[in-house]
């Protein structure tokens, strides 16, 4: 679709974008505990609008409608929670004995795998790479618990911040449309068409990012799910679901995710390395469609943004504010890159400035056209 | 007893949207979808609301006041036609990416509706009912201008 924004910005509107989009990154890296119930109320928003305009369609207030699509959704996690703490928490009981033998399993298909290299390869021998890092890991020492723990302390003290994700959303859905006026009515009218044109970009680029990421995990799921079954791993759709969640954040959690998986394969069949190679191979071969197939059918649509960009920013993410920062970059330059763009468009129209001025001018005059004789 | 959550409350602005032509056919519940996607601009007279060339981007209703339709800068010499309360304007920006063909100033201190076409599109894909009685309201509106073209009336609307 065509529109007032899109027709091309300067290299200084782009210059101006980056700088804008890492200043915010630094910022909200320093707010993250409003930033992240911020963006998780986005999506719940999203998720729920539909069936809020339904409710609003057979006859219920706004508010009404907002106030029992959350109640049906806290109750749904509710009840999931309900289902899933029971289960985590045998799991718990016995960390220490289930998860040691899955870091035993990894390292052990990591020794091999280096000991493979080394009778190959004369520079490895050389180098005494497996030797190295056995002496590296031992350093790094800690039990599995310890870690669990350290985990289990920081989702203690998240659990404030993530309750504010509902509260949000509620808001959202409730006052959404009348936020939106609110903003609109500050605008001069002579920018308003251009200004209603920015706030449907930054709505539909949101939208877009968010239901595509969730599209995204759902096809990442069921891909990994299907080629973990196939290659008999246990639970395939719980570690598909984990790993195709890690991948929102880009490169780093996919790489984690799929030392995840190859280390359950490695632990549950320690003789049989062909199934953690496999593993490897089914997680490039999802790599590959992400890539290639699913992100240009889901997110990649949302942010019509040339691919070199998007991926500097994400290392731009990276580097400015760290993990935070590459799940952040793309929503936030989407959303910097439309105001941006609009904003440029709008003031270097003589036009437009004209027709403000003009406007303002007759404000004046009819505030002061009784008092010209007084 | 307020008990039913669906129980249909109106407000003095949804009954002033009711007796708008583009909105003539929509239940109260279509009517209350719509609400939540117009805005309210309130135009001093002589501004211009609207450009010749510029990207149409939505239609207005006229609420309170009344609209000239002009040539570009000839609010007097190239007057099209006037627009008053309950009609619209600039309608072809609701169905076609174009630039608007005539210049829009306001005639007198008036309030107008906005309706913008991505809102529109987006009801369509939402709510196809309610998207397909505006149009249908849109297409009669068409339909009588062109009956007015063909009689030679002056009050024909060439636009926008």
């Amino acid at each position: 679709m065509s529109g007032p924004a899109r027709n091309g910005s300067g290299p200084v509107v782009w210059a101006a974008i980056v700088v804008v989009t890492c200043l915010l990154l630094l910022v909200f890296q320093k707010i993250l505990w409003l930033i992240v119930p911020f963006m998780l109320a986005l999506i719940i928003y999203y998720i729920l609008t539909p069936p809020t305009q339904y409710l609003v369609y057979q006859g219920m207030s706004r508010d009404a409608a907002a106030g029992w699509n959350i109640g049906l959704f806290l109750a749904a996690i509710a009840a999931a929670g309900a289902f899933a703490v029971p289960q985590i928490g045998a799991h718990l009981v016995d960390l220490q004995a289930s998860t040691d033998p899955y870091v035993a399993g990894g390292l052990r298909l990591m020794q091999h795998s280096l000991e493979a290299l080394e009778r190959s390869w004369s520079v490895f021998a050389e180098a005494h790479l497996a030797d190295m890092a056995r002496q590296k890991l031992a350093a790094s020492g800690g039990t599995a618990a310890e870690h669990v723990e350290d985990a289990m302390k920081g989702i203690a003290a998240w659990t404030p911040s993530l309750l504010l994700a509902p509260f949000l959303a509620f808001y959202f859905l409730k006052d959404g449309q009348r936020f939106k006026r609110f903003l609109a009515r500050a605008v001069p009218n002579a920018f308003f068409e251009r200004t209603l044109y920015l706030m449907h970009e930054v709505d539909r680029t949101l939208r877009a990012y968010f239901i595509g990421l969730m599209k995204l995990t759902l096809l990442d799921t069921l891909t990994l799910a299907a080629g973990l079954w196939l290659l008999g791993l246990p639970n395939p759709l719980a570690l598909g679901l984990i790993s195709a969640v890690l991948a929102w954040i880009p490169y780093v959690g996919s790489i984690v995710g799929g030392a995840l998986v190859v280390l359950v394969a490695a632990t549950d069949f320690p003789d049989q390395p062909a199934v953690a190679y496999s593993a490897v191979l089914l997680f490039i071969i999802a790599r590959l469609l992400d890539d290639f197939v699913y992100m240009p059918m889901t997110i990649g649509k949302s942010l019509h943004m040339h691919p070199l960009v998007t991926v500097l920013m994400i290392f731009a993410g990276g580097a400015v504010a760290g993990i935070p920062g590459l799940m952040m970059v793309l929503p936030v330059l989407g959303v910097v890159a439309v105001c941006g763009e609009t904003i440029g468009k709008v003031v270097t129209d003589p036009r437009l400035m004209a027709r403000h001025r003009h406007a303002r001018a007759l404000r004046r005059s009819q505030a002061s056209s009784d008092l010209s004789g007084t | 007893m307020g008990l039913n959550p669906f129980r249909r409350s109106t407000t003095p602005r949804l009954e002033k949207l009711r007796e708008l032509s583009l909105f003539v056919d929509l239940s109260p519940g279509e009517l209350a979808i719509v609400d939540g996607l117009l805005h309210e601009r309130d135009f001093l007279k002589d501004e211009v609301v609207f450009d010749e060339g510029e990207d149409g981007q939505a239609i207005y209703i006229v609420l309170d006041g009344a609209v000239l339709i002009c040539r570009q800068g000839e609010p007097e010499t190239g007057l099209l036609a006037v627009v008053g309360a309950g009609s619209f304007f600039g309608d072809i920006a609701l169905l076609e990416d174009l630039p608007r063909t005539a210049q829009a100033r306001a005639a007198e201190n008036c309030r107008l509706v906005v309706f913008f076409r991505d809102d529109f599109l987006g009801l369509m894909e939402t709510h196809g009912v309610i998207a397909s009685k505006i149009s249908l309201q849109l297409a009669r509106n068409m339909g009588r201008r062109l009956r007015e073209a063909a009689a030679g009336s002056g009050a024909v609307h060439r636009h926008l």
